[in-house]
């Protein structure tokens, strides 16, 4: 153990690659940045891990596990820099992938939006064959047909093939048969099948999933493939995993097979994290709020974990996977202050992006943005900022905010400037209250967590607005997804849909179901080479009223599952149905839909660091900050000098390396034993 | 840029219309929580909708543009020929369900509760539910035989359910006895006076820290600005008179086509809107009484002038909607109603093809024209009986600068469709065929969305199929030299045999084994076809859009 005592943990976002490592032997964590290289990422991972190395007296062979967190599936699908794929689906249903689910988004618009279909309908191929909603075969598969349409998958130039057939979920027979004669002909094929991919009920989502998985296949295992030779090449050892959308890591291997679970890897990060200093710090109930440039993503952890659902969207595309709950809206640093054709104010969803990026970079930003007005309120200080790589122009900034909101709104520039943060703040406390509100809960019970580049600007105040009184700002946000990582321990999600009413006599049926499930999920974990005492098995199974449409997942966690075992199931149902939706009917029959299980491997997470203790805090200067109205002359204080048990009292500004705490008057902040801030609200209003 | 003289804060203004929305979406979480009926809780059939203390809308859930568009008549009806303000009292409840002041069909009950602070009536909230069940000569409150609306279920004039916060029990037992759903209706029922009460809390909340008077003055505000917009986009727009015509086929009992007839009249920033030329109200229950029709003209002119302002009750203030009484489009007592959506789909393509006619560069062709709203009794060989409710699409009409999309929602309606498996889980039917109708897109230079296929097979011992469409004979038009979409179809296929069914279709028995095949109507084209792209062309011919030979 002495020699591999070494664990690191790479989130690569779009500019730094973030590097997080404890060393075991003492529990110690340390944080590492690095400029990402978009060209090839795996060069700045390396790069990362050689620095943070070198900076922290550390061999690479000392490395005893590499976790990794990326968004290359993402950024594959967002920018449609995807492979030609072809599909094959059950005769007279290969359009199911176009139509979709009928909805729009935007009700009054008349244009139509650019058509989003993965693989058109010029390679969609049906074969003759019908499995039902038992998975009874009611046509068989038509061999002759098969072959047809492997022809034309091979004609049609595709490098991939997406394998969907309707209630393929239900029996996988023909889904199986069909690849076999697929990969037996067009070896060099990648194939994806829908009853592997995402076994569930809803022929849309699944074959939309199914094919996203298929086109994302050589983008990832190209990654995955150079990553692995650079690692080898620079006599690394360690085994690498990768952090899922779900919060769980998997191997290469894994991820190679089904990166489409890959998607949401990166926000991921900083909810594990969240839940982690959450749980060291001793708040059950938190919300966490990470604020970028561009949106700002919101994350409801409740009775100390973190909320997964079955399905999310990416760019409009639905991807029925697990993953962690995210209510996310446009508002950032780069969110554009405007006036719309009434004169009304408008504060985002629009945003400067990176390019040309807030006017006072200096990059051809014209429009005013949220940071603009941070920096002309005195929050950001122009020579410190993001490090003090570059000078702002604070000039620029007024001249725009002057020109096109305080002259044609008739305010002066600090009222202007502090209306448009106003604005944002509503905004932001709108979200996390709707995020909540929906699932019955109360922001008075929660504290507010923050991080990300913008958010340490403006959480105090969202905290105030919904009557919340902590706030939790992590001691290294910047880097704060890397730490989620090193937190993330392996899960395999498993589901079989099977549409079962829990009735006295469904035990033997439920409990067979549970059974293969389970045996899947141990072969697993061993194949991964956990030992048994490091394996957890999770089994929930999606409930719901004879007749409804959707689910509430409810845990299962007791064995042996006979008819007592169920009825027990449904009582928690019942009462988790009353919770969510305020009644319950327990003359009704409940429904199983689908019966899921979460192949836990524990990797072991980190021990809470210490920071190191220290006397009062010095503030290293002052700076005139227009805080609750006007101007005031605030205390400047840098994170690395305030150590544990320091406090400081509102108002007064905070700087860590890359971002900016603002604290008003009337709340105090102090420094826990892990280094970590916590700002509580000292008087109530 | 336009400037108001108005004196609220520009940002306290942004904040709480902020506030207001956020009032209005967690009524409607409310709702979603609490309410009992796959109606609400699938099909997402609800809107709420936060009024002023004189009954103007000044926020809302973004939901059905159908149902958003009209609250604001029903109640303005409410107060000026049945209960006027001076009469609601603090911990009422009014409700109502009667397309004859100011609803649309009977299934849609409209609930307002006056909020009061210090005496002073600061707001009213609204909460539309369409409810499962309403009584009347068929089950959801459809029935295709009505000639008169006494046939179509329980009409409610405004009444107080709740007053100064006592129940009307009396009153709520003798609605509950006469649905077919009693404890669904009761559900939805009281979710929606939940969610009523979630509404007025918000709005107290609001009053307590910015002022009633602010309060008042930002409603204001908001109605103005939306109308400030609303007028600088009717500025923009040529002025003239423009008329157009569409058609429904028919009420099912009478045979010819029914005529829509609409004059627009664009003059600086204001608009009217009229349908003289109309035909006659039906005897069948295919009629729109006034409600409707506001309703499908806002969600076409709010459409077709493109503005970006906040909907509400502000952009209707340029615009006169008017009818002579008695047409299909203003239907009088005691007309039947139930199939109002039917002709409001073609009230709302009528007035967005006489836009064409002011503004050819921004309007589309026609869509599909009708959603097709279809149903099942289903009695199984054990006796236990199932109702199977469905509701299908069509293509979009091509758009100057680009091809329809094919099967996606349009229109002032905005439905999902269910899942395949999901029904096949649960229903004795199996899906046979379900995708593009080729060559259904009107041909043109910029080509109509496809309509679709959607076909079944019965396997249970004995069905009755009901179909409520339209737009067989009266094909979605196409623009500036292109062709219409196809019309639709349905048929019966039994041993072989097709027959085909009409677009009303009532009770037809369906045998295990019958197959049940639905075509929908694709958009119309747009521009001359002769101009089309031969790039396109030849990708339509890759995809398989059009039939090969066809006209292209």
């Amino acid at each position: 153990m002495q020699a591999k005592r070494i664990r690191i943990a790479v989130d690569i976002g779009g500019t730094f690659t973030d590097l997080e490592c404890v060393d075991e032997a003492d529990g110690t964590t340390q944080s590492f940045k690095s400029p990402t290289t978009p060209d090839d990422p795996s060069l700045g991972l390396m790069n990362a891990i050689k620095g943070a190395a070198a900076r922290f007296g550390f061999a690479l062979s000392d490395v005893g596990l590499l976790m990794h967190g990326t968004t290359i599936a993402t950024n594959a699908v967002l920018t449609r820099n995807l492979p030609e794929g072809a599909l094959i689906t059950t005769a007279g249903f290969e359009d199911v992938l176009e139509i979709g689910r009928h909805a729009r988004k935007e009700i009054y618009r008349l244009k139509p939006e650019p058509p989003a279909v993965l693989v058109p309908r010029r390679r969609r191929f049906g074969v003759v064959e019908r499995i039902g909603p038992v998975g009874e075969v009611l046509t068989a598969l038509d061999a002759a047909s098969v072959e047809a349409a492997i022809d034309r998958v091979a004609a049609s130039g595709a490098s991939v093939c997406a394998i969907a057939l309707l209630n393929g979920f239900t029996n996988p027979a023909h889904e199986i048969a069909i690849r076999d004669r697929l990969l037996a002909r067009l070896p060099d094929l990648a194939v994806s099948c829908s009853h592997e991919v995402s076994p569930e009920i809803r022929e849309f989502e699944r074959t939309s999933t199914t094919v996203l998985n298929a086109l994302l296949i050589p983008v990832v295992r190209r990654y995955i493939d150079a990553l692995l030779a650079r690692i080898a090449a620079e006599g690394l050892t360690a085994p690498l995993y990768l952090v899922q959308s779900n919060g769980g890591a998997t191997t290469p291997r894994a991820a190679g097979e089904a990166p489409v679970k890959l998607l949401l890897s990166g926000p991921s990060g900083g909810v594990l994290a969240a839940e982690g200093v959450a749980r060291q710090l001793g708040f059950p109930n938190v919300v966490g709020v990470d604020m970028g440039g561009t949106s700002y993503d919101v994350a409801v952890i409740r009775e100390g974990r973190r909320a997964v659902v079955a399905q999310g969207d990416i760019d409009g595309l639905p991807v029925r996977v697990p993953m962690v709950d995210m209510r996310t809206i446009g508002a950032g640093g780069g969110s554009i202050a405007s006036l719309d054709a009434s004169g009304r104010l408008q504060v985002g969803p629009r945003s400067a992006g990176a390019r040309p990026g807030p006017v006072c970079y200096g990059r051809g930003g014209t429009e005013p943005t949220v940071t603009d007005v941070n920096l002309i309120l005195g929050r950001l200080d122009p020579v410190t900022f993001l490090g003090g790589e570059f000078a702002l122009d604070l000039d620029g900034a007024r001249a725009a905010l002057d020109t096109r909101i305080a002259g044609p709104l008739g305010l002066d520039r600090d009222r202007a400037a502090a209306g448009i943060l106003a604005v944002v703040v509503a905004k932001l406390a709108g979200a996390i209250k709707l995020s909540l509100f929906e699932r019955g809960l109360d922001p008075r019970d929660f504290a507010l967590m923050s991080f990300g580049g913008a958010g340490g600007l403006h959480a105090v105040e969202v905290a105030e607005e919904l009557g919340m009184t902590t706030v939790i700002f992590p001691k290294d946000p910047s880097t704060f997804s890397a730490h989620g990582i090193l937190q993330s321990d392996i899960v395999h999600d498993l589901a079989r849909t099977r549409v079962l009413p829990l009735k006295a006599g469904a035990a033997p049926a439920f409990a067979a179901l549970a059974g293969e499930l389970l045996a899947e999920g141990e072969a697993l974990l061993a194949a991964d080479g956990l030992p048994t005492e490091q394996r957890r098995l999770e089994l929930a199974a999606d409930l719901r009223y004879r007749g409804q449409a959707f689910e509430l997942l409810v845990p299962l966690d007791e064995v042996p599952l006979d008819d007592a075992a169920l009825a027990r199931l449904c009582e928690r149902f019942h009462a988790a149905h009353r919770q969510r939706f305020s009644f319950d009917d327990p003359d009704e029959t409940v429904e199983l839909v689908t019966l899921r299980l979460a192949a836990v491997g524990l990797l072991g997470g980190t021990a809470s660091a210490q920071a190191p203790a220290a006397g009062a805090p010095a503030a290293r200067r002052e700076r005139a900050v227009h805080l609750g109205g006007g101007w005031t002359s605030a205390p400047v204080y840098e994170q690395a000098g305030l150590g544990a048990g320091a406090s400081v009292e509102g108002p007064a500004i905070v700087e860590q390396a890359y971002t900016t705490l603002i604290i008003p008057a009337g709340w105090r902040l102090a420094v826990r034993p892990s280094g970590d801030l916590v700002a509580t609200r000292e008087t109530l209003p | 840029m336009s400037q108001l003289g108005s004196k609220v804060d520009p940002v306290l203004l942004e904040i709480v219309s902020h506030a207001l929305v956020s009032a209005a979406e967690e009524m409607s979480i409310t709702v979603w929580r609490t309410s009992r009926s796959t109606t609400v809780r699938e099909l997402l059939d609800y809107s709420t909708a936060v009024f002023d203390g004189e009954g103007r809308n000044i926020a809302q859930a973004a939901r059905m543009p159908v149902h958003l568009n009209s609250m604001e008549l029903c109640l303005q009806e409410i107060i000026a020929n049945h209960l006027p303000l001076e009469r609601w009292r603090e911990g009422d409840v009014v409700v109502t369900n009667d397309p004859y002041c100011g609803g649309q069909h009977l299934p849609d009950f409209l609930a307002f509760k006056p909020v009061f602070v210090e005496g002073r009536r600061i707001a009213i909230t609204c909460v539309l539910i369409h409810h499962v069940d309403v009584g009347g000569g068929a089950a959801g409150g459809y029935n295709a035989h009505a000639v008169e609306i006494f046939q179509e279920g329980l009409r409610l004039p405004p009444v107080k359910i709740v007053r100064e916060g006592e129940m009307q029990d009396d009153l709520f037992a003798t609605i509950l006895q006469n649905v077919r759903e009693p404890e669904t209706f009761r559900g939805d029922f009281l979710s929606q006076i939940a969610a009523l009460e979630v509404g007025a809390r918000a709005m107290r909340q609001l009053a307590a820290r910015y002022g009633v008077e602010t309060l008042r003055e930002v409603g204001q505000a908001l109605l103005d600005h939306s109308e400030t917009a609303m007028r600088a986009a009717l500025n923009a727009l040529p002025d003239g008179v423009y008329q157009a015509e569409d058609f429904v086929d028919g009420d099912g009992m009478d045979a010819g086509q029914k005529r829509i007839a609409v004059t627009l009249t664009i003059a600086g920033d204001s608009l009217t809107v009229d349908f003289k030329g109309s035909s006659p109200q039906a005897r069948g229950p295919i009629n729109a009484t006034m409600a409707t029709t506001r309703s499908a003209v806002y969600y076409a002119v709010i459409a077709a002038s493109g503005i970006e302002a906040t909907a509400n009750s502000g952009c209707y203030r340029p615009i006169t909607v008017s009818a002579p009484d008695g047409l299909l489009v203003s239907a009088q007592f005691p007309a039947p109603v139930s199939m109002r959506m039917l002709t409001g789909h073609r009230i709302a393509t009528a007035v967005l093809k006489a836009f064409a006619e002011a503004i050819p560069e921004r309007i589309p062709a026609s869509y599909y024209g009708v959603t097709f709203n279809h149903a099942v009794n289903i009695r199984h060989a054990d006796g236990r009986r199932q109702v199977y409710f469905d509701a299908e699409i069509g293509g979009w009409g091509g758009h100057p600068e680009a091809d329809g999309p094919s099967g996606l929602s349009a229109g002032f309606h905005n439905g999902q469709n269910t899942p395949i498996e999901m029904i096949e889980a649960i229903f004795p039917l199996r899906f046979t065929h379900y995708g593009f109708l080729p060559g259904s897109g009107g041909a043109g230079k910029m080509r109509g969305g496809l309509g679709l296929v959607r076909e079944w097979r019965f396997i249970a011992e004995h069905g009755l199929l009901n179909a409520s469409f339209d737009a067989f004979a009266s094909q979605p038009y196409g623009l500036a030299g292109g062709e219409p979409g196809r019309g639709g179809r349905l048929s019966l296929i039994r041993d072989g045999q097709v027959t085909a069914l009409p677009a009303k279709t009532i009770g037809c028995v369906l045998k295990a084994g019958d197959i049940v095949r639905m075509e929908t109507p694709g958009g119309g084209g747009h521009g001359d076809p002769r101009e089309r792209d031969p790039a396109a062309i030849a990708a339509d011919r890759a995809d398989g859009y059009v039939i090969a030979g066809g006209a292209d």
